[in-house]
């Protein structure tokens, strides 16, 4: 597989929690991963800080104009709403909210394009509202693989269902068979 | 830096239930019977982790939660909802990214614990500069 794969993850309420089991349970993988989590910046930098702890790969902040690098995972900052350029740069906005959150997920999948080469993931996580499910509509129809957590082990199934109900969504998945399918569909980074 | 709890219930059992599993882990508790109770613990100058009822009299968990961002308490807390309910209404619009987590009551000790722990630990990282 290119390297140019990337794989963009949306999540709101029970994030922290959800995204800790979701990497812990990744090796390395020969992808850029881009978390957006509905969050302020107060605390941006300590959930980037928790999942640090956890993850095989560098968890950072993303930074305006910064490109994604495969084996690496960036959250999108508190405050602003990310945009990826070319797929790769990142371009952080402000502006109005989107489906009253900022960073938006929408916003951050609506600004993808047709990769390339490489694989394009979209994933939605546990959340309240449907911010997402048009970013997952979108991906789908740029070619992407789309997944979704189920409704069990959602803390709130709102957006993932929104997203499931947009009928572009491949997978329906509890977290730990999400990283399984992306060990499946990524090499790993020896 | 932090590493206390605050529970904001009006149900007094809940309050005890949380307080015992709260000193099993050695953790630091103090209870608020209502909304306004938690606003006069956070002018204060508690910061930590609130596990905040919704249904309340009076001031409910969403209004206080906008009380608590609109007073500028926000920084340097992690608000986790507690609810008897299934999954939260569209009261919870624009309020997002203000709470973290979403526990349904009655929830088991370790479940309490070991998230507690991890927000604690989350809110124990500070920025150089702060």
């Amino acid at each position: 597989m290119s390297r140019n794969n990337l794989v963009v993850i949306g999540v709101s309420t029970g994030g922290p929690l959800t995204l800790k089991a979701l990497f812990a349970g990744l090796p390395p993988l020969n992808a850029a991963f881009l978390v957006v989590l509905h969050i302020t910046p107060q605390m941006d930098y300590r959930i980037a800080q928790g999942l640090a702890g956890v993850a095989s790969m560098p968890v950072v902040l993303a930074q305006d104009g910064q490109y994604l690098r495969r084996g690496n995972i960036y959250l999108a900052p508190g405050g602003f709403h990310l945009k990826l350029d070319g797929n790769q740069r990142v371009v952080l906005c402000e502006g109005a909210r989107v489906n009253y959150v900022q960073p938006a997920v929408d916003v951050t999948m609506l600004s993808l394009t047709r990769q390339l080469s490489g694989a394009m993931i979209g994933i939605v996580l546990t959340g309240m509202g449907k911010d997402g499910a048009e970013g997952i509509r979108h991906i789908k129809q740029m070619g992407g693989v789309t997944m979704a957590q189920d409704q069990q082990s959602s803390t709130i199934y709102g957006m993932p269902k929104a997203a499931v109900q947009t009928g572009a969504v491949d997978f329906v998945l509890p977290p730990n068979r999400i990283a399984g399918k992306l060990v499946e569909l990524l090499e790993a980074i020896t | 830096m932090s590493n206390r709890i605050m529970i904001v219930d009006d149900n007094e059992y809940v309050r005890g239930s949380v307080d015992i599993i709260c000193e099993s882990a050695e953790l630091d508790l103090t209870s608020a019977a209502s909304g306004a109770e938690c606003l006069e613990r956070l002018e204060s100058g508690f910061r930590g982790v609130i596990l905040m009822d919704i249904m309340m009299p009076e001031m409910d968990g969403w209004y206080t939660i906008r009380e608590i961002v609109s007073r500028g308490l926000y920084p340097g807390n992690i608000i986790v909802m507690l609810t008897g309910m299934g999954e939260p209404d569209c009261k919870m619009e624009g309020l997002q990214e203000y709470v973290s987590d979403y526990m349904t009551k009655p929830f088991g000790p370790d479940q309490l614990i070991e998230s507690l722990q991890y927000y604690l630990t989350l809110l124990s990282t500070v920025r150089n500069h702060e």
